[in-house]
């Protein structure tokens, strides 16, 4: 029995479509992210499964319970906050603490849970003090532990870090992660920044205007996008516009250029038909067997540990990444080169 | 939103519609019964006529604009001078603009009298001496609402930067402050002299020890002792001044809430 | 090359030596005119009261005024005062705080809620001599309501009740402290996150749970304060006493007044004293407004 059911989920705002026919299946102590730009329906989505939206169609089962229309306090759900929303009345320990003085716990049982809890977060000094003399970290760290603490069946997170420095984001996400695996609690996390979506999740729902486009692991999400928003929502992608020559064997045309293509790509043709490649499989310089182009170099960007070339493929713009080194010899603006990419590398939009 | 909490709370502005409306019902009704027997605007009528009125009225209106305009050169530049230069003492400025309130109007015309009315000021011998001791006293209460109206419109915009801007374009400091910065606070000041004048309007306490029935707010006290009709057509009268103002100022203002400690009391 | 450099940073600190010092002396002469108003027109007239609060009739220094501030008349004055300043504040600070909460968070139209903002704006400025007349004309001897009540058999003035007494002024007084409340209470209302209900909830606690443990302990300095600044509010007014009562009703600011007028209490000195006696009331209740609105922004700042 799947543990966490979301069965045809729609949503409206009055006339304004907010999400519509969600499916998704969670395994027990499984990580999913629902990715997507903003007002594509992943907030509200969230909601529901904590109760504090209504869904006008569909099904929220859980551990075979159906729990849809289930008010928010009945649910045994916990959920982050992306304001983290501590209660500024009371100190660390008693915002953890609350849930379990709700269930009338005995107190030295809460004060032994709450412990254990903020020990896994690493704040057990802070106990005493209150959110103001907090920072945005260490606040977030008390909204994991204070919807931990009831050991609550699933694990809503709503954009958790997307308030925070940037260094602390990396920081706090790898926490995240840690804690999660060692808890073993299924989750689902929210967020609109794919490099957190990639590097935390079991699996991502990319979402765009109230709908799912895809649902995959990051790994397939990444290299076999079955849609164009998916393919371009998600990390650099070059799309170049070809003409076909012969779609049976793969073979296109750009310019006066001809290529040639793994014919086993699913993804339906358009009217305009686009080359889909991401940067890093694009390579400088003639590779035998591998498709061969002609380009013209126009800027060269020095990103750290990525340098980007920006190239003129018959006038349409082409993105090619190589990792740095020291000794790396790049070409000269305006001249031209030959890049090479495999056919099994790209595929036709 | 259980339908029980939207229940009481329907209840409750009820009530409190009640309290609001139910007191300027019976004003303007009342008001209505000069000619016995029969609803007409015969005390309006009365009041209109009476040239006590029109002095009286006009006699607020020019000492209401006078508050407002030395308020506003009072506090304007100063506010800005602060933001700009001595962000240090805008908690003594804020301190200061609340003093009104602990020295009520009652206590502060009472020591304005010791002070003014003797040597070396005598203030109150000539009626210029004395008006201009009223406004003085009324920029004094009605400093509140006009320092946190141009501290907020000021709030909104850079100060510093329009200033260093204006000044590398060779602008003195009148040029800065009257064609620079004024108008990007007109709302905000606009709004602090309307609330200025309301209270100055129907103001009585330092009014009525300093300047008797020349003001309006004596005038309006001396119309209820003797004519109840006339005293109530006022109280309406009033009322829809003080509305004016107000509505004014929440048109110019559109959803910030202003708060007033002092008033009329 | 590296000549012209240091060459350039060496003129620029002539230039900077060259400016008159020190600037800041001229910083401090453009908030003398305000200072200067402050001095003449607050404390010039306060410390004026204050010295005389501490003369006797002829003239010396002395504390005797101050003490004669417990004379029982006196007291009982400041008795009535403080009364009927606590209980317009208290009952002006329910009604204001329910309606305020009606129309934040009480699930009312939202038109509903500027509509009340702008009439309390108005109704809080309404006071003094035409608010006595329209209390009149409501509940006074041959009021509306009190007509209306007769015609429904209940007679107000016979059983008891009357406008020019300490519960008639009380009520009239009313009319402008809960407005005042619905405006300082809306924006503390208004900083109720609702996430903090939201995720009171999703730990299991029910709507009373969340108010009794989360907003009620959260908005409690806000009411206080605001309940304070209705107090002095009522302590200082004059207006609307004098002329719903005509000063039948002892109330401190009343006394100062007659005493403007006349020495009615045959002691200037005295009159000074009730005076400053004021000035420290006020104090006292902003002073505790001010460290409870601390309190509170600190919460609410996170």
């Amino acid at each position: 029995m799947t543990y966490l059911l979301l069965s045809n989920l729609s949503k409206y705002y009055g006339n304004t479509l907010a999400v519509e026919n969600f499916n998704l299946e969670v395994e027990r102590g499984e990580f999913v992210s629902f990715l997507g730009p903003s007002g594509c329906g992943k907030t509200t989505t969230l909601r529901m499964v904590a109760g504090f939206e209504v869904p006008d169609q569909g099904k929220i089962l859980l551990e075979g319970e159906d729990i849809t229309l289930l008010p928010p306090n009945q649910r045994m759900v916990g959920m982050v906050f992306q304001s983290y929303a501590l209660f500024p009345n009371m100190s660390v320990a008693d915002n953890v603490a609350f849930g379990l003085s709700v269930r009338k716990m005995p107190a030295d049982q809460i004060r032994q849970r709450v412990s254990e809890i903020l020990k896994i977060v690493q704040l057990e000094e802070l106990q005493k003090r209150y959110p103001y003399q907090l920072s945005g970290g260490q606040q977030q760290r008390v909204a994991l532990a204070r919807a931990l603490a009831i050991r609550p069946r699933v694990l809503l997170l709503d954009e958790p870090l997307s308030a925070l420095d940037a260094k602390i984001r990396v920081e706090l996400r790898a926490e995240i992660r840690r804690i999660q695996q060692e808890l073993k609690i299924t989750t689902i996390y929210v967020t609109h920044d794919q490099e957190e979506a990639l590097s935390l999740s079991d699996r991502i729902v990319v979402m765009n205007k109230g709908r799912i486009e895809q649902i995959g692991t990051p790994f397939e999400i990444y290299n076999y996008p079955q849609t164009e928003f998916v393919a371009s929502f998600i990390g650099q992608l070059n799309l170049i516009p070809v003409q076909v020559v012969d779609r049976e064997r793969g073979a296109y045309r750009i310019g006066e250029q001809t290529i040639q293509i793994e014919h086993s790509q699913r993804i339906p043709l358009s009217d305009q038909p686009k080359l889909a490649i991401r940067p890093e499989e694009v390579k400088l310089g003639k590779v035998d067997g591998w498709n061969q182009l002609t380009a013209q170099v126009r800027q060269i960007s020095f990103l750290g540990a990525i340098v980007r070339i920006w190239l003129e493929l018959e006038g349409v713009p082409l993105l090619l990444d190589v990792f740095n080194e020291r000794k790396l010899e790049l070409p000269k603006v305006n001249e031209k080169v030959t890049i090479s990419f495999p056919y099994h590398a790209c595929w036709v939009l | 939103m259980s339908k029980r909490n939207v229940l009481w709370s329907w209840f409750w502005m009820f009530l409190g519609g009640l309290y609001f409306f139910l007191p300027l019902l019976a004003t303007f009704e009342f008001s209505l019964k000069a000619r016995k027997g029969v609803y007409s605007f015969l005390a309006y009528e009365r009041v209109f006529a009476d040239p006590l009125f029109l002095r009286t009225f006009i006699f607020s209106l020019e000492m209401a604009v006078f508050t407002a305009l030395a308020g506003i050169l009072l506090i304007f530049p100063t506010v800005y001078w602060i933001r700009l230069k001595l962000p240090q003492l805008r908690g003594l400025i804020e301190f200061v603009s609340m003093l009104p309130f602990v020295v009520p109007a009652i206590v502060l015309v009472f020591g304005l009298i010791r002070v003014f009315s003797g040597a070396p000021f005598f203030l109150t011998n000539t009626f210029t001496g004395t008006n201009v001791l009223l406004v003085a006293a009324y920029v004094v209460l009605t400093m509140p609402y006009l320092y946190r109206s141009i501290d907020t419109g000021l709030q909104a915009i850079d100060v510093r930067t329009l200033t260093e801007a204006a000044q590398s374009l060779g602008a003195g400091w009148g040029t800065i402050l009257f064609r620079v910065i004024l108008p990007n606070v007109r709302v905000s000041i606009l709004s602090g002299s309307f609330l200025a004048v309301a209270t100055v309007m129907g103001e009585f306490t330092i009014a009525s020890f300093l300047v008797g029935i020349r003001a309006f707010g004596p005038y309006m006290s001396l119309v209820g002792q003797n004519k109840t009709y006339e005293s109530s057509s006022l109280a309406i009268i009033s009322f829809a001044l003080t509305w004016a103002f107000i509505g004014l100022i929440q048109l110019l203002n559109r959803g910030r809430v202003q708060t007033q400690i002092a008033g009329a009391h | 090359m590296s000549n012209r450099l240091t060459q350039n940073s060496s003129n620029q600190r002539d230039a900077r030596d060259a400016r008159p010092v020190p600037s800041s002396l001229l910083n401090w002469l453009g908030v003398l005119p305000f200072f200067l108003f402050i001095f003449l027109f607050v404390f010039l007239p306060s410390f004026s009261l204050v010295s005389g609060s501490f003369q006797d009739r002829q003239g010396n220094f002395t504390f005797q005024n101050y003490l004669d501030l417990f004379s029982p008349s006196i007291l009982s004055a400041y008795w009535v005062t403080i009364r009927i300043s606590l209980a317009s504040a208290v009952g002006g600070g329910i009604l204001g705080f329910f309606m305020a909460y009606a129309v934040t968070l009480g699930g009312l139209p939202k038109g509903l809620r500027n509509a009340l903002l702008t009439f309390s704006g108005v109704a809080s400025n309404f006071a003094g001599v035409p608010l006595a007349f329209a209390f009149i004309a409501t509940l006074g001897r041959t009021g509306m309501v009190t007509v209306l009540l007769k015609m429904a058999g209940f007679d107000l003035y016979d059983r008891g009740f009357s406008l020019y007494s300490f519960w008639g002024l009380t009520l009239t007084y009313l009319y402008f402290q809960f407005p005042l409340m619905i405006l300082i209470i809306t924006p503390a209302l208004d900083g109720l996150k609702r996430e903090w209900r939201e995720a009171a909830e999703n730990l299991g606690a029910s709507s009373w749970t969340y108010w009794r443990r989360v907003a009620l302990p959260v908005l409690t300095p806000s009411i206080l304060g605001a309940m304070i600044l209705l107090f002095g509010n009522a302590f200082g007014a004059y207006a609307t006493a004098l002329s719903l009562t005509g000063g039948f009703i002892n109330l401190i600011t009343i006394l100062i007044g007659s005493q403007i007028k006349g020495d009615v209490l045959q002691n200037t000195g005295l009159g000074y004293a009730l005076a400053i006696g004021m000035v420290i009331v006020m104090a006292g209740a902003i002073t505790i407004y001010y460290f409870l609105r601390r309190r509170s922004e600190r919460w609410l700042r996170v």
